[in-house]
């Protein structure tokens, strides 16, 4: 007993499976394989549809978490177009987990937020105020002040401002200020805009 | 500056650089990184023996010559680190990590292989080491427990000095006289190396944590130590890690990281635990969420 050394080397990564093999596992029902299966898709282009086609019908978070990690790298307009629709899910992890994907693809995500920000769902906009909040872009602060100035939702309102608070500055206290005016009856808005600047 | 000396890079080469950089370890250096990463390069080319960066760059990418890659990361990765860092969490590991793994685990005598540990990135073997003396000298189930600790770093040259374990005094100040006493010896020059018995017990691998075919090698730790690297990742690479160190432990294992650093802000898949001594992250116990 006592401190031992492994008698010999782990098995030096082992050989990785074939991306059939990979693309196959995908609807293992072992869902600890199902990960291990998204994650070795990392970088195969053609893997990108059937892992796309999983993400909504995935009942394992952990491994939805791996299918989005896999695709994030994909920082294309198609793979962000593809992952957007899950923002309007009834499913709340699905929604959150989608979110935060796409904040970590700021190649492709600044192109369809004008129209996310349009979005007739008032969810969805609340995601998309989720997603700016993490998205490294310098257009990031701008939209989350313009739908702080023009959304006519409380709750997306909400949370562009919730959004906005690491980044707040002087700037922006008359722009919470006047939220603040446009939703009189919005008691959470007034909390957070007065917790923030007094 | 212009973009062929190697009296600093230009804009579209540092571009250019770290992208290729991002690409290959997951690695993301920001514009105040410049003049860090300047200073580097510059010290890779001239010991490569290229006339400028884009010579140098150019091989990096094309030739078959792996060792300028390693060349540049062994430069560009930070090493510095000391005996005992943060040792609030090593208090953490005794007290009640692993008292919780060899319950979870049906207990001392009872368990199927031993308590496996990670210390990644390990550097130059300051933490793994850390963990087997303070094992040995304050754990009281180390006679009835095989444990195996094992180090890993993406940079070859730090695993190098790791196995040699010689440090100088910096290294060695949080370590008590009576340790040094009992388990270094001068070796000239100011500096003491490890014991050989404690220097064996740990293994060291060369790693890249964001590369998931070659994490597939690491399985069933009970416990990672992963401190203040997923700083240096961007929000992707970070994800990817994070997944990667999930898949290198047992389920219920405990994973450890910086003191400024935060899961929460990198993926959901841990469950973060309050512990006396600090936050701890575990691999779920249960199955699949």
């Amino acid at each position: 007993m006592g401190l031992v050394r492994r008698e010999q080397q782990p098995a030096e990564a082992k050989a990785a499976p074939s991306v059939e093999t990979l693309l196959r596992q995908l609807d293992d029902p072992d869902p600890d394989c199902r990960r291990e299966a998204a994650l070795g898709l990392d970088g195969v282009a053609e893997a990108v549809p059937h892992l796309l086609a999983r993400v909504g019908p995935e009942t394992a978070s952990t491994v939805r978490d791996a299918l989005l990690t896999t695709l994030a790298a994909h920082d294309t307009t198609e793979v962000a177009e593809a992952l957007a629709i899950h923002l309007a899910s009834d499913e709340a992890d699905l929604r959150t987990s989608v979110a935060e994907a796409l904040s970590t693809m700021p190649g492709s995500v600044p192109a369809i937020i004008p129209r996310l920000i349009d979005d007739p769902d008032h969810d969805v906009r609340v995601m998309t105020a989720m997603v700016l909040a993490d998205l490294a872009h310098p257009g990031s602060l701008t939209w989350l002040a313009d739908m702080i100035r023009q959304d006519p939702h409380p709750n997306v309102v909400t949370a562009a401002v919730d959004a906005l608070l690491p980044s707040l500055g002087p700037e922006h206290t008359e722009l919470l200020r006047d939220a603040v005016r446009r939703f009189p009856d919005d008691p959470f808005l007034r909390f957070t805009v007065e917790a923030a600047v007094g | 500056m212009t973009s062929s000396t190697t009296a600093g890079l230009s804009a579209v080469d540092f571009e250019k650089f770290r992208e290729f950089f991002y690409k290959r370890t997951g690695i993301q250096f920001t514009e105040s990184k410049r003049y860090f990463v300047d200073k580097r390069i510059e010290t890779c080319i001239k010991q490569a023996g290229f006339p400028g960066f884009n010579a140098w760059f150019s091989a990096l990418r094309l030739s078959d010559r792996s060792g300028l890659l390693q060349d540049l990361i062994n430069q560009l990765t930070v090493n510095e680190t000391y005996f005992l860092r943060e040792d609030y969490q090593f208090d953490s590991l005794l007290k009640t990590v692993l008292p919780d793994v060899l319950a979870a685990r049906g207990g001392a005598g009872r368990m199927t292989g031993p308590v496996k540990i990670l210390s990644l990135p390990c550097s130059t073997g300051e933490e793994p080491y850390s963990i087997a003396l303070r094992l040995l000298e304050e754990w009281d189930q180390i006679d009835h427990v095989d444990v195996e600790i094992h180090g890993a770093d993406i940079d070859s040259a730090v695993l190098d000095k790791a196995a040699h374990a010689s440090y100088g005094e910096r290294s060695l100040q949080r370590v008590p006289m009576s340790w040094r006493a009992k388990y270094f010896a001068p070796v000239g020059a100011g500096r003491y190396q490890l014991d050989a018995g404690i220097r064996g017990a740990v293994t060291l691998h060369q790693i890249n944590v964001c590369d998931t075919t070659s994490m597939r090698a690491f399985r069933d730790f009970d416990v990672i130590f992963c401190r203040n690297v997923l700083i240096y990742f961007d929000e992707l690479s970070s994800r990817r890690a994070a997944e990667n160190l999930y898949g290198a432990m047992r389920p219920g294992g405990y994973l450890f990281l910086g003191h400024s650093e935060s899961m929460s802000r990198i993926s959901p898949i841990f469950t973060p635990s309050r512990l006396p001594e600090g936050i701890v992250y575990q691999r779920p116990s249960g199955g699949p969420r």
